[in-house]
Parts: C-alpha cells; structure tokens; sequence
C-alpha cells in the first residue's frame, strides 16, 4: 500500500532500487545483484583507505546531524588499544521519519554490507545493530538476513548483533542508544568524552545511521568520485538522500533524491501535490524537530544541509511533514509538543519540565483559555529550553512552537480572542 | 611548574588551580558560589540540572561549570546577563511542580532551591495556578528516609550515592519525561547502613529523616563541629542543638576520614548526649549515710585524701569515650604509683561504605581507644576489673557496664551514677562529649578535635578540668585554663604527639606519631 | 508511585514460576554471549519475560535482577523508561495506535475512536471486559507514510482508516 511506489523519473535510484524487490532480501538475492561486492573490495583495502574513500564521497551522517562520515570514522583511535564497536542506529522515531525501515524491509543486506565495511573501516570486531521495538517486522526481516548471511561465512570474525529497542525516542540520541544497548534506562550522557573516546561498554565507537552505512557499499563500488558528482546545489552536500513525505499528499511515501533537488518540485510533481482542493499551508522538511516552514520557504528550499538552513530550517532526518489549509497549526505545534513532553527522558530540568509546561500552555490555548501573554511565554521559554541541555530533545520541542508562533501567529491569537472555536476541553 | 597549574579568570578574578579542576570548584576559589543542584563533589558528576550554566568566553553555548574543566587563559563570566537568564529559567522550571509548603517542610531554611531562588530567581512564577502540580504519595523508603516526592527535583543525587557509593543501587529515577520521580522496587528497602546520606545529600525536603522530622526549623539550630563517637572511624560531624538539646547529627567533610558521609550507627547515636538523669553535683560519702552533695572545694579535697593516702595498687577503668586530654590527666594523677589503667571496647560488625576506600563503620564502637592505646591503657578490661578487686583506690572514668567490686576506695568521674559507682567515696560529675572542647584519636592515628555544643547540667564540668584541679590539689601542676593546655602538655610529655599543639590541630585533625612506643 | 499501587504480582499466595528455566534460560544464555556485561542483556532479557508472561511483574524483575546480577530497583529504573515493557497486565491483543502529528492530520484520532468501539475496551488503556483488548495511544511507530500505522501485538499493520477497523478487529477475534 502506498509504497513502493513506481519510480519517478526524477528519483536517483541507488539505496531504494531493489525496493519492491522481495528476492533482493535474501543473501543469494542480494548476491546476484551485485551485493557484498563492495563489502568484497573492503577486505582488501586497509582500514584507512576505506576511510579516505568515504571521506572523499563527501557522504554525510542520514540520521540528522549530516556530520561528515568519514570524518567521524576518523576520529577513531589507530593504534587500537581496547575493543572497538559499532552502533547502527536503526532506532528511527523522528515523527515523519520512515526511510530506515524500508531499508531495512527491503534490503537488509545493504545495511549489513555497510556495517561490515564500516566495522573494518574503524576496527571493530562487533557491531550492535539497535532496531526500535514497534519495528517487528523490519528486526524479523534483518534477523533473517543476518542468519543467512552469517551462514554463508559472509562476514568471517566479525560478529553483528541485532539490540530491539523498547520504546523510547531518546534512544536515536547517539548516547542514549549506547546506554540503551548496556542495559540502562537510554539517557543521553555529557559530552565529552565522546564516543570515539568512550563509546558503548566504555570503549571506542562509532554511531552511525541505518542510511548512512547503506550508501556505504556503492560508494566502494562506484568510487567516491560518481558519489561526490551527485549534487545539484552545494558540494558539500553529496550523493542521494531517501526523503519521506507524509501528511497532507497525494502519494506519500520514500524518495530518493539527489542531494539539491528543490523540495516543491518532491512536493508537487512526485508525492502528486496536495488532495483536491486543498492548497499547500506549511512543511516541516527534516522530521518534527525542524523549525517549520511556511509556504514561500517551502517552495523556495533546496533539499540538501545548506539548502534548508538557508530556509531557516534543517535536513534532519529528511522526514518531510507537509501541512495543508486545513491543518490547525496550533493543534499540530502541541501535537509534536507532547511528543516531545512523552519521550523526554526526565534528566535536564529544561527538557523535563519545559515540554510538559509548553504542551500544558498549547492546550490551554485550544481550550479557549489562552492569555495574551501566552505567546510570549512560550517564546521565552523556548528560548529557555534551547542550547542548554544535555541532548537536542529540548530544542526540538521548541523548535516548532518558537517557528510555528512566527509564521501562524494569527493562528494562535484567535484561539486566544476566542475568534476561533476551542478544540480542547480545559 | 607550567603544568602544575592552570590559571585562568572567574568573574575577573583571577585564580590558579590544578589541571582537571572543574570550573564550579575553581570558582568557588574566586569566592563565587556557582549555583547548582545534581553536582556535589562526592558523586559522580551527572550534568543534568543544568543549574550551573556560565558564560565561557568564545564557547558558542553556555557552559555547565560541574562539568567543565578549566583551561589556561579561561575566562568565565558567571554573571552575564545570559547566564542568569538561563538560571533563572532553569529555578523557573523547578519551582512549577514543586509546592509551597516551606512552612511544613524540614528543610526549610537550609534548602537550595530557597537559597538560590532567593539568590538567582524570579520574584514570580508565571506558571499559571490553573494547572494541577505533579502529585505523588510520600512513601516510606526504610528505617530512617521518607521520600516526598512532590518536592524533588530529580537532581538523582540519592541514586548516584546508592548506585555509586554504597554500590548497592536501591534507589532509580522511575519514569520519564515529568511523570518521572525517585523509585524503590516493592521489594527493596533504603536500609543500607550509610542510606541516612541520603537525606544530607538531597538539596531539597524530598528525602526527610524521620528522626529528625519535625523536630526543629533548621534556623533554631546551633551547629558546633564534632567528631562522632560511634565507633574509631572518628567520622567528622557537626552537632545540631536546638534550645540545648542535640537533635540532629550530621557529617561535616573530611576528605581525609569520612568525605562527605557518615554511617546511620554514628548519626543517629546522639540521644544519650541528652541524657536527663545526669549527676548535677559533686557527690562524697559520709560515715554510713549515702552519698551527699558537696560543692567542688569540697569534694575534690576528699578524692585528693583519697588519693594522697593510696599506698598499694591503683587502678583506672577508663570509658573510650573520654578525651584525650583526660586520659592523659588520669595517667598523671597515678604517675609514680603502681598502675593499671583499662578501657573497656564494646565491639560490633564492620560496616563498610564500598565506594569510599578506608571507610567503613568499624568493629570497634569507641571514638578514643587509640589514644588510650598511645597513652598506655590496656584493653584487657577484665584483667583490670579483677586488680580492681585488691587495688587500694579505684578511679572509674564514666559509666562503668559492669559493677565494680574493690577492697580499696572508689573514685568515680562520671556523666551518670549507675549503681556500681554507688560505692564510691567521691564522685565528680563530668561533661559529655557534647558538653566540652577536647580531642579524639582514631584507628588510623588521626587526632581530631570536638567543641561544645551546648552547657553540661548543673555543677558538672569537663573531666580534663577535674582531673587538672585533682592534681593541683595533690600539688603536682598547677590549674589547666582550657583543654588546650592539657593537650599541649601531653604534646610535650608523650612521644607521639611529639610537635603536635592544640592549635595546630586545627578543625581536621593531624596525624600523630603512632610509632613511638606507648610510655606507661 | 501509581505502579505500586497496583497489584504487584497476584501470585503473592503461589509460590513463583521462574521465567529463566529450560529453553527460555537457554535463550537467555546465548543473549548473554552478545554483550561483555550481563547487565547487557537486561532489554532481550525483558523481552523475554514479557514474551512468556505477557507483562512484567515487580517479582519477575527481581527474578531478572538475580539472574543478571542487578538489583530489582535498578531493573524497576530501566523497566519504567521503556514504554513498550507492560508493568500491569493488558488484553489478549494489545493495541497501540499512533497519534503523533503526521498521523494526527491524517485521521488518527478517527481510527482511535473505532477501535476503542469496535473492541469494547471503552476508553484508553483499559482493558475491555472480556480480557481480550487493550487500546493505546502512542507516539510516532515510524511510518508516517502510511497513516495511520496500528500495531496489534507483534503485527505492524499500515494505513488503517476507520473503515477498515471493523475487518482487522475481526481478524484477531
């Protein structure tokens, strides 16, 4: 249903190819089609090298951050001292967020290929592989593939493990999933010391995205140069990038763009615009903890990191939520409000309190018992919940409320004139 | 001496401190009281509270200063309006779940989340009224803790300590998100023999010690430094008193003997320092009539008598809770004569705090045996109980647990009269340990001082006085002006407090030379 | 605090079934393998005791506690962060249905609505009277693409509207 879609003509195919492909789930499958071969060319490069060619592709983390991959590689200690790890964060929450799993339901061997490659490539002997809990059916899907792999000798020493997750946002927080994974409620430690330094079991690791390790083996296969030429923007953003698109389109679904690809054009031509006589209202481009675009910035921002800063946002996760004029922007702000108030895992004080305060005065709006001194109350204690905790979490609360005031503020203010009718009961 | 040191400015005030030095101690060097909650320099840090957010010259953020190492040429500004913004905020979001209830609540007075908003916050929530605080039912830990947990805030220093220092994780933060509270499983109990640093450790009344639950408002208390007596750790601890009375034993830190922490045993081993049935009065025998109250003249002309006319065996039963400063007086009082001096050592199980190397609640439940030791008591009370038997005269120092029986003439000096000591020809009433200034030899050769915290009942007075005036009035010495000038003429008499004055003690104590050989 | 007050393990008069015996301890033995620490393998642990009990008793995390060298408490900690481990028992079939935003704009409170009628579990969290459902709201499944995604038990069902509630819940009768 839904997906896989027919592919579009303006899609670049690489990690959604064998979408739709059940063979391709199978080790023989994955084979036949070309698969480990990258994984082949690895064992014969040193770990450095591998590092450099990644470097080079000028791939970026998926997950959200979009931190250099091979930079983070890098950081890793050469002279290895102590056990080395990897984490593959499989544990997508990010509300509008659902291109890992279909890696994973699709093809789960380009996972597992990359995180080989990336295991040799930063020296680990073991790698745990932390799959949400809701994801049943992906974790069945990579359990089999694993299995089969393993069978077939695939990844000779190194052993891959599969961690399922048990409901917990937080734990897509590189820190948090590292606790996660020894056994600990998932809180997200201080920083330093940094993984690389002092990772999961207190040893050396690296944390990478389900997307990021998948664009790994083309990357070998193809040379980093044909990666690094797909770009229609900025250089610095390389390479195709899964976008899903949900909410208020006529096709949502996964699709994989070339990193610059204008977002209206996503909107408009592949998801088939909005339903029938709807028109587009607001767009949160890069998952819910993105500041929200309103419909100018939408149809002016270019799908890659430097595209959406410079529409005042960011790619994220590249979890696109699009809001047409039926949507109440009020109601969907305390929506991902609470959210944020629900998986807040209760360490710092402005994350703890702040998103339970923020949903609290949203729905007090809805009720149609907001004050006019609301908005600015929200506003500042956003500004209170930003750049000042442990993790990002905070921040991502504020960041739709702080845009959302900013951009639909007559929204809020109708609520609260009672022009509008209370969609809450207080 | 480059790497010695790292210097670096607070305020403007420019200080040096060792490389790894975390900001919020480097400033308190600077005199500035970084505000904060979930640090506390006996736990691991945590980072979570985020109270302690300063402004580091060219950091993009805020720097949280229980976290932050110094570095050379820092410059931290505590006070930048965006620094106490962001504290502001943070004692904002900390007061919106936590209730008024300052009037009912122990802590009150010395609680952080007062001091700080007083001193950081906001004069107003603009939490609106309308919404329902987080509620929960005050639950009941173990032996000594409440937990109120509609005033916590989560600082999960309770839990680190558990977790980190007695290394038996009883307690965990249940839940998340706000609904999130401190937990204890149904099957557990906070019963750890060090859990009462709980209570000390929370900065505000979630965690109450039932002991002390209403029993005082933390401004009526008197606070005076001590040293526990509860066993030979020699756990530094200030004694709260509230119109006289000790109500309260806390730990008062020692880096070098207990850190920050002492054990349930010691903290709740105060009450007997209030004692009611106490000797108010020097008490002598006359022919075939019980004893009678005597003034002091008096009564130590009698036990000079008594002493004066000692011609065989004597013999001193010694309490380990007396101060060194008496121990060494009663050895003088005996010099020359044929001696025997004992205490008596009750012992019981060790109890070890896991996280804190060479801590523990030891075996031996008496503050002074070491320095009775040094001094030449010996241990073996029962041998001394049976010279006792054939001694010409007997001095009991403080409330004997076994009967004395002699031939010879009974001196006792003591807080109490239990009937063993009803035969004695004198008794002199003596301050306790709450009630005097002296010191306290522990296990590892530490001697440490204790101050008074509150006045000793009716004519009773310290023991090193009494013994002081003794010997003035056997003529040898002349009247001792304070505690300090019996320590510092054991200082110049006994071997291994060779060098040592009272002064030089100081409120932490210093070591004693426990290699020379005890002198009898 | 709302844990403890309810019933903590209602086999408080029968003596305790371990979970860790016979195949489930050797499951749980091969888990053990994969981590360098025991206290590693406390959420597959958990998982397996919610597997054969259907929830997580206070008296089965003592038991995870002793097995894996814990104490209860710190188990107690871990369970309650997690949403998915069960504290109190729920229905046969256990239902959680999405209602984050990107659900939320496409109908997912209608789909709420139906389950809970076609079900009888009445309101959110309880149980209906038959023992058989139990409906939640959770936050974002992960595939907001296909609005409104439904997880009953292990089965990951997509874009379910109210319409079809009525077919599904049938299913699973």
């Amino acid at each position: 249903m839904g997906y896989p879609h027919k592919p579009h003509a303006k899609e670049t195919k690489v990690l959604s190819k064998y979408f739709g492909d059940p063979e391709a789930r199978t080790y023989k499958g994955w084979v036949k089609r070309g698969g480990y071969e990258a994984w082949r060319q690895a064992q014969t490069l040193a770990p450095a090298a591998i590092t450099d060619l990644v470097k080079e592709s000028g791939l970026r983390g998926r997950g959200g951050a979009g931190f250099p991959t091979g930079l983070k590689w890098s950081f890793m200690p050469k002279d290895k001292k102590k056990p080395h790890y990897l984490c593959v964060n499989a544990d997508e929450s990010e509300p509008g967020t659902f291109k890992d799993r279909e890696i994973m339901r699709w093809t789960p061997h380009a996972l597992l290929e990359g995180t080989a490659i990336a295991m040799r490539a930063i020296q680990a002997e073991v790698a745990y592989v932390y799959i949400r809990g809701e994801f049943t059916e992906p974790y069945a899907i990579m359990a089999q593939a694993l299995a089969e792999a393993t069978a077939a000798g695939a990844f000779g020493d190194l052993k891959i493990h599969l961690h399922r997750g048990a409901g917990a946002y937080i734990c897509g927080e590189e820190t948090a999933l590292m606790n996660s994974i020894e056994g600990k409620r998932g809180n997200p430690r201080i920083k330093p010391p940094f993984p690389a330094a002092f990772g999961v079991f207190g040893m050396p690791t690296t944390i990478n995205n389900v997307e990021t390790l998948a664009a790994v083996p083309p990357i070998l296969t193809n040379g980093p140069a044909w990666y690094k030429k797909m770009s229609l923007s900025n250089p610095k953003s390389t390479g195709t990038k899964l976008f899903s698109v949900c909410g208020h389109v006529q096709k949502p679904g996964n699709y994989e763009l070339t990193m610059g690809f204008p977002l209206k054009d996503l909107l408009f031509e592949l998801c088939g615009g909005m339903r029938p006589g709807r028109t587009l209202k607001a767009c949160i481009p890069g998952g819910s903890s993105v500041p929200i675009l309103d419909r100018a910035e939408t149809e002016a921002c270019l799908l890659d990191y430097e595209g959406a800063v410079e529409r005042g946002t960011m790619l994220g996760s590249g979890g696109v939520i699009v809001f047409d004029d039926s949507a109440d922007m009020v109601y969907q702000i305390m929506r991902l409000a609470r959210f944020y108030a629900h998986e807040s895992c209760a360490q710092c004080t402005q994350c703890r309190e702040g998103t339970a305060w923020t949903t609290k005065i949203l729905e007090r709006i809805l009720a149609g018992q907001g004050k006019a001194t609301d908005l600015d109350l929200l506003l500042d204690l956003s500004e209170n919940m930003t750049g000042k905790t442990i993790c990002v979490l905070s921040d991502s609360c504020a960041a739709p409320v702080v845009s959302g005031i900013k951009k639909f503020r007559g929204e809020f203010e109708d609520y609260i004139a009672g022009k509008r009718k209370p969609v809450l009961v207080a | 001496m480059a790497n010695d040191v790292v210097n670096l400015t607070i305020d403007g005030m420019p200080v040096s401190v060792p490389p790894g030095t975390l900001l919020i101690e480097a400033a308190k060097q600077a005199g500035v009281l970084v505000p904060h909650y979930c640090y506390h320099p006996g736990l691991p840090v945590a980072g979570l509270c985020r109270m302690c957010l300063v402004q580091v010259e060219k950091a993009p953020k805020l720097q949280i200063a229980c976290a932050t190492p110094v570095a050379e040429g820092m410059v931290v500004d505590t006070q930048s309006e965006q620094a106490k913004s962001a504290r502001m905020g943070v004692l904002e979001l900390l007061l919106i779940n936590h209730p008024l209830d300052c009037p009912i609540c122990d802590q009150a007075g010395e609680c952080e989340l007062q001091d700080f908003t007083f001193q950081e916050g906001r004069p107003a929530t603009r939490y609106s009224p309308d919404y329902a605080k987080r509620f929960n039912p005050v639950e009941d830990f173990g032996p000594d803790v409440l937990y109120v947990p509609n005033r916590c805030i989560l600082c999960t220093r309770c839990v680190r300590f558990m977790e980190d220092v007695t290394k038996e994780p009883v307690l965990n933060v249940s839940e998340r998100g706000d609904r999130a509270y401190i937990g204890i499983h149904p099957e557990a109990r906070l019963d750890h023999p060090w859990a009462g640093n709980v209570v000390d450790l929370c900065p505000v009344g979630s965690l109450l010690s039932k002991d002390f639950l209403h029993k005082a408002r933390a401004w009526e208390l008197d606070k005076t430094a001590s040293v526990c007596t509860g066993c030979s750790q020699g756990c530094n601890v200030t004694l709260d008193t509230r119109d006289n009375v000790v109500v309260r034993v806390r730990p008062r830190p020692n880096l070098d003997v207990n850190r920050y922490f002492i054990c349930d045993h010691g903290r709740l081993n105060y009450r007997w320092m209030n004692r009611g049935d106490r000797i108010e009065a020097p008490l002598v025998k006359r022919a075939g009539a019980e004893l009678q109250a005597v003034d002091w003249d008096e009564a130590l002309a009698r036990a000079a008598t008594v002493l004066r006319g000692a011609g065989g065996r004597t013999v001193a039963l010694a309490s380990p809770k007396l101060s060194t400063e008496a121990l060494f007086l009663t050895r003088e009082l005996f010099a020359g004569l044929d001696w025997t001096g004992a205490v008596q050592i009750v012992m019981g199980e060790e109890a070890p705090l896991a996280g804190v190397p060479n801590l523990a609640l030891r075996p031996e439940r008496a503050p002074n045996g070491t320095a009775a030791q040094l001094l030449g008591y010996s241990r073996d009370y029962a041998a001394a109980l049976k010279a006792a038997e054939s001694a010409a005269v007997v001095l009991v120092l403080d409330e004997p647990e076994v009967t004395i029986r002699t031939a010879g003439a009974l001196i006792y000096l003591g807080t109490v009269l239990p009937d063993g000591a009803r035969d004695a020809e004198v008794v002199l009433p003596i301050a306790n340990v709450a009630e005097e200034e002296g010191s306290f030899v522990n296990r590892d050769g530490r001697v440490q001082r204790y101050f008074q915290a509150k006045p000793a009942p009716g004519m009773a007075r310290p023991a090193w006085w009494v013994l002081a005036e003794l010997l003035t009035a056997l003529g040898r010495g002349e009247s001792l002006a304070g505690p300090d000038a019996a320590f510092d003429r054991l200082a110049r008499s006994v071997g291994a407090f060779a060098g040592l004055s009272y002064a030089s003690i100081g409120a932490l104590g210093k070591p004693v030379n426990t290699a020379v050989p005890a002198t009898a | 605090m709302s844990a403890s007050a309810r019933p903590t393990h209602d086999a408080a008069t029968e003596p305790y079934q371990p979970v860790f015996a016979g195949k489930v301890l050797e499951e749980l033995q091969s888990l053990l393998g994969r981590y360098p620490t025991k206290q590693g393998a406390l959420l597959p642990a958990l998982w397996l005791v919610q597997r054969q009990r259907g929830w997580i008793s206070d008296r089965d995390m003592t038991e995870v506690a002793a097995v894996l060298g814990l104490t209860p408490a710190y188990v107690k900690g871990v369970v309650t962060f997690y949403t998915m481990y069960h504290q109190h028992p729920v229905g046969q079939n256990f239902v959680q249905v999405c209602t984050t935003s990107p659900c939320n704009i496409c109908g997912a409170e209608d789909v709420v609505r139906a389950l809970l009628q076609a079900t009888g579990a009445k309101e959110l969290g309880a149980t209906s009277p038959d023992g058989r459902w139990t409906v939640i709201e959770v936050e974002c499944l992960g595939a907001c693409g296909f609005a409104t995604p439904v997880l009953i038990n292990d089965d990951f069902i997509e874009s379910v509207s109210p319409e079809k509630v009525p077919d599904l819940v049938k299913r699973y009768r």
